[in-house]
């Protein structure tokens, strides 16, 4: 009984797993075919590989777009995350009248979609005189701070010890100083966290970059696949090859911080 | 205390400090950035779609263009076009916006109308009437010429000259027949060699429009704007044909660009009805080389319907920003009046134009051995200029999606005039 059980489950996950890896494992195979035989449905490995490698270095610049994208993807992380947490602690540990409802406010800030305000972002970037259009700065700015990190740093403050902020306060410590030098370290897992959130939010964006970056050198890379796919008669081989090399910094990152990921969700889900 | 004080003076300082270099890093070189001033740039930009046609087509113009112009090329897809053009102009700043854009006819009039004073008229700089004249109706508005004619999307029926035979069938039996006829000989391929005869997608009516603009009709009266379903005789005949397609179950379902492309690819279909700029992608499969032709779309069984039609293609802008007339001095003397230029778009890119004195060409005349041997420019060129001219309006793709939607419902048994006039409603609704 328990070892049929066990089959089931067992024959489930694999089915799952299955599902769930077969999208990549067809990138990957596509990655190495002509794109004849990738419309044609072709699940073995080619032998196209190279030269679908050159093409792509060949057509496009690839090299400008990942260093782009790199250069947005950490910036806005490291803003995102200092930000999002310094107001998160701000809230949880301080005791501010109106708190709440100013942050029931933020709150319902996530509910506008993005495209309701874009037009607005370009008509005031386009005002802007070093951040305007077409910088990456301008890519950036809009996206460092969201109710979203707000709320996942606060609840997961929630989970911090106050004693220890007390403890600083005693020993002297200012109140930036308790931030940095307790708060921060302690809280290194719920950091991980939303550095991969962030990490990867940044490196897919495609809206907003799109209508604001216009030269090429400073394309990001969905904006480039963007490009490939669009073409009257797109070159499939080439397209996956481009994806494999775009998914690969987020799959790196995602693996390096696995483990503080798990235990970071694990720790906003429980406060 | 003192070091905790160092610490948060400093490191606060040094944080504050990278981060405003990092930003800084990002920001542009010149604050000037482009337009508002009212200075002529030095640069012009372009936005167009597609590498191997639309760019190479931009890139040969730059090339054959005598004067001096630093001309930069930005190659974006179309539908990025559509959304950073949308964004741009209706935020009132013209900042970031292109000299010259690419925009695809159909939807050309909904940014003509939707923006009145974004587009620069370029009338003045080549003579309209050497241009194909249904290209001219969706490119001008009011009476003003705003874009430059580029691609044809003229229609041709492409098709496997090996399966045809096979079913009893040449050139001859394909050439200038109704789609009536087109059904039939489907299903007799169908019986006699196993293979479907078209591959459609259920959310895609580009087949319907092919078959409407043949009459000389299209989803919207003359003026672009008041919604003509009901009583469109051509459309319903359109909607006929299309339930005895799929009722004759000769149609391999697709649901995506790529699909539609692995049907005639791997020889699933015997038949391709579509706008020209598919040949490269039939081409693309060697192996089926010499077993293609191309014989002329076929027409609605009504009167004054030809065997021309049109899917697709699209026209250059120019917008009203400092740098318009170099914009337009350019475009005029390459698209608008450079002959050589047009052969050499043929036989470099492959790119079919609309301008008439350019078919007389040596270019145009030449055979092409994937689809055994025809002159098939020269016949597509020969049809352009029977294609009748329509209104596309602004609507066309809010239309076709409450089309789509009523489509399944005619499909399903629901009597065709209640369709129509169902679909007319939401549209009239929707669109008020």
């Amino acid at each position: 009984m328990r070892k049929a059980k066990r089959i089931a489950t067992y024959t489930f996950l694999s089915v799952a797993s299955i599902v769930s890896i077969f999208p990549f494992l067809w990138m990957l195979v596509s990655m190495t075919n002509k794109s004849v035989d990738v419309t044609k449905g072709r699940l073995l490995p080619g032998t196209h590989l190279l030269e679908n490698l050159k093409a792509l270095f060949d057509t496009v610049d690839m090299g400008t777009a990942l260093v782009n994208s790199t250069i947005i993807a950490v910036i806005t992380t490291f803003l995102t995350l200092l930000i999002g947490s310094l107001a998160g602690y701000g809230f949880e540990i301080y005791r501010t009248p109106g708190k709440d409802r100013v942050f029931n406010l933020l709150l319902l800030s996530m509910m506008i979609p993005f495209a309701a305000i874009m037009i607005p972002l370009y008509r005031l970037f386009g005002g802007l005189p070093f951040f305007g259009i077409d910088t990456l700065a301008a890519a950036i700015l809009p996206t460092i701070i969201t109710a979203f990190f707000i709320f996942f740093f606060r609840q997961n403050t929630k989970m911090f010890a106050k004693e220890l902020v007390e403890a600083g306060r005693i020993d002297g410590l200012s109140e930036l100083g308790i931030f940095f030098r307790i708060y921060l370290p302690t809280m290194k897992t719920s950091y991980a966290a939303a550095a991969i959130i962030a990490f990867m939010n940044s490196w897919n964006n495609y809206l907003w970059p799109l209508v604001i970056l216009q030269s090429p050198e400073k394309q990001t890379i969905p904006l480039l696949i963007s490009n490939l796919g669009a073409g009257y008669s797109p070159d499939y081989g080439l397209i996956m090859s481009a994806i494999v090399i775009a998914t690969l910094p987020t799959a790196i990152v995602f693996f390096v911080m696995q483990k503080h990921f798990v235990a970071g969700m694990m720790g906003s889900v429980k406060g | 205390m003192m070091k905790f004080l160092y610490w948060k003076k400093t490191g606060l300082f040094l944080l504050t400090v990278v981060t405003l270099l990092a930003l800084a890093a990002c920001s542009s070189d010149d604050a000037s950035g482009s337009s508002d001033t009212g200075e002529e740039p030095d640069k012009i930009t372009a936005w167009a779609w597609d590498p191997n046609f639309n760019i190479a087509a931009l890139e040969l113009a730059k090339d054959a263009y005598e004067e001096d112009l630093d001309l930069e090329i930005i190659e974006n897809a179309q539908d990025d076009i559509v959304q950073k053009l949308n964004t741009g102009l209706s935020s009132g700043s013209m900042k970031g916006m292109p000299n010259i854009v690419l925009i695809e006819d159909q939807r050309a009039q909904s940014f003509l109308q939707s923006y009145p004073d974004a587009f620069y008229p370029i009338g003045d700089y080549f003579n309209t009437d050497d241009f194909a004249p249904y290209k001219l109706a969706p490119t001008s508005l009011d009476g003003k010429q705003y874009g430059l004619p580029f691609d044809t999307g003229v229609t041709g029926l492409f098709f496997r000259t090996d399966y045809l035979e096979e079913a009893g069938y040449t050139k001859e039996d394909l050439t200038d027949i109704t789609w009536e006829k087109y059904i039939e000989i489907g299903k007799d391929v169908k019986a006699k060699t196993g293979k479907d005869m078209i591959s459609l997608d259920p959310n895609d009516l580009g087949i319907l429009r092919v078959m409407i603009q043949s009459a000389g009709s299209w989803y919207v009266e003359d003026d672009g704007k008041t919604v003509n379903l009901v009583d469109n005789e051509p459309l319903k005949k359109a909607f006929e044909n299309y339930k005895a397609m799929i009722e004759a179950d000769f149609v391999k379902a697709n649901s995506d660009w790529s699909q539609f492309i692995a049907a005639f690819n791997s020889g699933d279909v015997a038949t391709v009805p579509s706008g020209n700029w598919i040949a490269p992608s039939i081409e693309a499969e060697e192996s089926q080389a010499g077993k293609w032709e191309v014989a002329p779309i076929p027409r609605l069984d009504l009167n004054g319907a030809v065997n021309a039609s049109n899917q697709g293609g699209s026209s250059f802008y120019v917008l009203n920003i400092p740098g318009k007339e170099k914009a337009a001095e350019f475009l005029g003397a390459t698209f608008g009046s450079n002959e050589a230029f047009y052969q050499d778009l043929v036989l470099d890119v492959g790119a079919l134009g609309t301008y008439a004195p350019a078919a007389d060409g040596e270019a145009y005349q030449a055979e092409n051995e994937y689809f055994s041997g025809q002159s098939v420019i020269s016949d597509f060129s020969e049809w352009t200029e029977e294609i009748p001219s329509v209104n596309y309006g602004l609507h066309t793709y809010a239309i076709e999606d409450i089309l789509a939607a009523e489509m399944q419902n005619y499909l399903k048994g629901k009597d065709l005039e209640d369709v129509l006039a169902d679909a007319q409603a939401q549209a009239e609704s929707q669109l008020k």
